[in-house]
């Protein structure tokens, strides 16, 4: 046999192994090909290799090289076969033990309360828009709570039935402390936070202020006794009624990712002038968002301000409403339950 | 408040559509609630915010129409007719009381027949959904659902002496009203007397005896202007809300009592006859003038951020009922009327002109300018607070600042002194089984005993592995003149072993700061078991406590397991907090570990046994690791333990040799041995 033609058988085994071996679907068929290529008996290249035998004897040594170079080669594409298998179906034999559709270890992850959840994202878009969150204590005085907002002492905000006045422990005999001096009680408002930021700062101003208030309804599906709010103030030379507008509607599609209407229409509050509701467009109908308006100059007066100079505009929204729309809760109370099982859908 | 379609087209002339209407009112302050049809009328419901009493009678309304589409407004105008006798013979009005009533008015008409009121007036009740009375009650109904002005008609025969005396009630006065029921009257009500009783809690509800009956012939009609703080707190007390406390409480047009009782009076004669005695009664005094309001127009624009036509100002003051005293091309100087107290100052002006104009003319797409924001470091702290406590598996509650008794004494680690009582308790907050636990009106001092709650209620309802986090303020008494100590609590309740949660606590101040470590010192709360429990500490600052929680606290609070609890200062962890991590050089050699197993005392605490080995090893110490304790009392005697240990050693500078290793090893046993005559085993 010419050294040419072994050659040429040789490199026909070659194309033909590497052939199969690529196109084996899976190891049983890998393994087919490799008895029929490798066999260390029957093995097509075991054969091939007995035609060596017939090359003339000053050639034997390029066709034993030859010989090698495309055994390695076939082994090299069983190899890559194999590993390309092997990558899927993995090594070894299948253990009917081994149950993969069993569920992983349990691990939970805490979740934070809704009323958190809805907090954060407020704050979040806030703070996108340039408010800084400012903190208030909860324990008010009267003045802040109500004289310093503009509301008087004959304003039915005030009256003791619907605020939770405080007093200490000695001094419990029967005075009522909601209608001496300057006496304590749990904010009704947010608002308290814009007056002990604007007495400490010099405009401008932009903050967001969050937290809990108090009015003593009786709790049920639509009412707590505790609840939070939302409150945005920005005080500036010429802050008008559109630059509200325009962060209620920047407010208002971010919180509801689509750009959504936003009205304004009249109200009233003590701390504002005008005073302002606002409502935003969704689904078919207007929904209450909250109340808002320009900074009353009472207010503006009462802390340093010159009402001559400087404008601003306040917005409060309802935490609680907000979240409930957003999540369908159906009753306020379930919110302060805190049964594990409502905490874990959010 | 109620609007009839029909009655308003007596003031104005309706040619809008329903719609059209209800929603130029709504957005210019009269937000439409709903709409109902009654018969062939339509009754529409209209929020009026407290500030505007002159819209709870359907001429302030009609006069918000007559501005918004600039259409005429038509009010009548009563004369009635009277006879030649003359009021002031027969009947005499004193106040005693003038804060409580700044002005009294009465006219008297004789000789009534009481009989059913007209059919356009009952129309018109039942699409407000007014009971009807009779024709003298009626008229009175009639006329403050059209002006806003209560009016109300004493049989005069009941009056004795003809006598009216405002006056404040009397300590344990009682009143039978015109609902047949008796009421403990206190001072500061507000009380119309005869010359012996009270015929009249005035401005709330008239008296059964002077009520106007079937027999009544004469009919005394008061007009008045009550105080609204009088009205308010005499209404709450009571319990007596009626829809003319309502408008006093708002305050209603002292101006207006003439016009209202001559109307009321013109009604009455038409439909009762009988004959109107000459004169009015007018006790007390007239409101002081207005005073006149300058609104410069730039303050317009300046507040509006609309630029609003110059002839569009003056002329819509003038349709809301202001009058004009001046004007010129900066501003315009207007008196308001009697019927709007809420209009003082230039501002209130900004308002009224806008609202007409329209607030939805006002752009939503100004540029405001850019502002950049920061997060304040207790908004982050908290941040990392409730990352690293929901990657532990505890979920975040939320529970309510007011607690009882009960758990208010629970456990009071942070003060001592006796905690805030609020005024008003909380309702309906507790759950059904904790009822009678005591009145929810105390502020708490610590947050655990809530969240004890929220684990029975768990453990109620058969949740399991209950683990929860709350952060909120506590409130903690001091000096009664300043706002007291208000500082943010971070609490835990857990059904996992004190260690897993101590774990918890100490990832927790690593990842807030990677240096601190938390020490733990003996303490002794009542709410926490004696021996698994203890101060916690960082550095010179107390941080909190935990513990597991004693038996009787479990009995206390209900619950079926054990709780491990947690309180920590947020503030304490805020001040430690290291937002920004430092770099160290790491060393590149192989560390030497050595394990070491000590037989001591019981008594000997980790911490002082760690502290000994950290004492004299120098910078080479690279970190000391618990292992285990156990005990073989068979080998090592009674009140003895194995303490297992393991400490890596690692220099900057070079590979440490077996040597230097060793020298380390034999300093620590010495150490130990010494300071805690520990035993080295094997």
């Amino acid at each position: 046999m010419s050294i040419e033609l072994f050659i040429e058988q040789l490199e026909a085994l070659a194309q033909a192994a590497s052939k199969a071996f690529s196109e084996a679907a899976d190891s049983d068929q890998l393994d087919l090909a490799r008895v029929e290529f490798l066999g260390a008996k029957k093995g097509r290249l075991k054969s091939l290799q007995k035609n060596m035998g017939a090359v003339p004897g000053d050639q034997k040594k390029t066709a034993g090289m030859k010989l090698n170079s495309v055994k390695n080669s076939i082994q090299e594409a069983f190899e890559s076969a194999q590993s390309r298998l092997s990558s899927t179906s993995g090594e070894g034999e299948r253990d009917v033990k081994f149950d993969a559709t069993l569920p992983g270890e349990a691990f939970h992850v805490g979740r934070l309360h809704p009323i958190t959840q809805t907090i954060n994202e407020l704050k979040d878009i806030m703070g996108r828009l340039g408010f800084t969150p400012a903190e208030g204590p909860e324990i008010e005085d009267d003045y802040h709570n109500f004289e310093a907002l503009n509301i008087p002492r004959a304003h039915p905000a005030r009256d003791p039935l619907d605020n939770f006045y405080l007093s200490v422990a000695e001094a419990t005999s029967g005075n009522d402390s909601a209608l001496s001096g300057n006496p304590l009680l749990l904010r009704s408002q947010t608002s308290t936070v814009q007056i002990r930021v604007m007495e400490n700062t010099q405009p401008p101003v932009r903050i967001v202020s969050l937290g809990r208030v108090y009015r003593p309804d009786t709790a049920d599906w639509s009412h707590y006794p505790m609840f939070h709010q939302i409150e945005g103030l920005m005080v500036d030379e010429n802050v008008s009624l559109a630059d509200l507008k325009t962060v209620l509607k920047l407010f208002a599609s971010n919180y509801l990712g689509d750009e959504v209407p936003v009205r304004i229409r009249p109200s009233f509050f003590p701390f504002t002038e005008p005073s302002v509701e606002a409502d935003y467009y969704w689904d078919g109908k207007w929904v209450e968002f909250g109340g808002a308006g320009i900074v009353d100059p009472n207010v503006l007066r009462a802390v340093g301000y010159d009402p001559e100079k400087v404008s601003g505009f306040a917005f409060g929204l309802g935490i609680e409403r907000l979240c409930m729309i957003r999540h369908q809760i159906t009753d306020i109370r379930y919110l302060f339950t805190n049964d594990t099982r409502f905490l874990h859908q959010f | 408040m109620i609007v009839s379609w029909n009655w308003l087209t007596e003031y104005v002339d309706l040619a809008m559509t329903h719609d059209d209407l209800v929603d130029r009112l709504t957005m210019s302050g009269l937000n439409h609630e709903g709409t109902e049809r009654v018969d062939n009328d339509q009754a529409i419901d209209l929020e009026v915010t407290s500030n505007r009493a002159d819209c709870l009678g359907h001429i302030g309304v009609a006069r918000e129409v007559a501005a918004l589409y600039e259409i005429p407004l038509n009010i009548p105008d009563p004369q009635p007719a009277t006879c030649s006798d003359s009021i002031s013979q027969l009947c005499s009005v004193a106040i005693e009381s003038e804060n409580a009533c700044e002005r009294y008015t009465a006219r008297l008409i004789r000789g009534v027949k009481i009989g059913p009121s007209p059919q356009w007036m009952q129309e018109r009740l039942k699409s407000l959904g007014i009971g009807i009375v009779n024709n003298v009650v009626d008229a009175t109904n009639y006329v403050m659902f059209e002006c806003g002005q209560p009016l109300h008609a004493f049989d005069f025969s009941k009056i004795k002496d003809g006598k009216i005396i405002v006056r404040e009630a009397k300590a344990a006065e009682t009143f039978e009203a015109i609902d047949h029921r008796t009421y403990q009257l206190v001072p500061g009500m507000c009380v119309i007397s005869d010359s012996e009783n009270a015929v009249a809690l005035g401005g709330v509800m008239g008296g059964a005896d002077s009520e106007v009956s079937e027999t009544t012939v004469d009919v005394l009609i008061e007009a008045a202007y009550f105080d609204p703080l009088t009205i308010r707190s005499a209404a709450r007390k009571l319990k007596l809300h009626s829809p003319s406390s309502f408008r006093f409480e708002r305050n209603v047009d002292s101006d207006n009592l003439d016009w209202a009782s001559r109307r009321v009076c013109d009604l009455i004669l038409e439909s009762a006859g009988g004959e109107l005695l000459e004169g009015v009664i007018d006790a007390g005094s007239p409101p002081p003038p207005r005073e006149s309001i300058n609104l410069r127009y730039r303050q317009l624009e300046r507040l509006l951020g609309i630029e609003i036509p110059v002839d569009f100002i003056a002329p819509t003051l003038e349709k809301l009922g202001l009058v004009v005293e001046s004007s010129d091309e900066q501003s315009v100087t207007a008196v308001p009327p009697s019927w709007r107290k809420d209009l003082t100052r230039d501002v209130d002006l900004v308002e009224e002109v806008g609202r007409i104009y329209g607030f939805e003319k006002i752009p939503d797409d100004v540029n405001v300018p850019m502002s950049a924001s920061y997060r304040p470091k207790a908004d982050r702290v908290i941040d990392r607070v409730r990352s690293v406590l929901t990657a532990a598996g505890f979920d975040e509650a939320v529970t309510p600042s007011l607690v009882p008794q009960p758990w208010s004494d629970a456990f009071t680690p942070w003060c001592d002194s006796p905690p805030l009582i609020s005024s008003q308790p909380m309702l309906g907050v507790l759950e059904e089984y904790s009822h009678n636990i005591g009145t929810v009106n105390l502020l708490r001092r610590s947050l655990v005993p809530s969240l004890l709650e929220v684990r029975r209620i768990n453990d109620y309802r058969s949740n399991a592995n209950v683990n929860l986090f709350e952060t909120a303020k506590v409130y903690l008494p001091s000096n009664q003149q300043e706002i007291p100590d208000q500082p943010m609590k971070l609490a835990l309740v857990s059904h996992r072993d004190f260690f897993a949660v101590k774990g918890v606590v100490e990832a927790l101040v690593k990842e807030l700061n990677p240096l601190a470590t938390v020490q733990v010192n003996e303490c002794s709360e009542v709410l926490l078991d004696a021996s698994q429990s203890g101060e916690l500490w960082l550095g010179e600052q107390r941080l909190g406590w935990m513990g597991r929680i004693s038996d009787s606290a479990k009995k206390q609070f209900g619950l079926r397991a054990d709780a491990v609890v947690v309180e920590v200062d947020l503030g304490v962890l805020e001040h430690e907090t290291q937002l920004i991590a430092c770099h160290a050089n790491q060393s590149p050699f192989p560390p030497v570990t050595r394990d070491f197993n000590f037989i001591m005392d019981d008594e000997v605490r980790w911490a002082s046994l760690e502290s000994t080995v950290r004492s004299e090893s120098g910078p080479l110490l690279e970190s000391v690791k618990y292992l285990e304790t156990f005990r073989d009392e068979a080998r090592d005697g009674p009140g003895k333990k194995r303490v297992l240990f393991s400490v890596v050693f690692r220099s900057k500078e070079a590979t440490l040799t077996g040597v230097q290793a060793e020298e380390l090893c034999s300093r620590i046993i010495s150490n130990c041995t010494s300071a805690h005559q520990a035993t080295l085993v094997g």
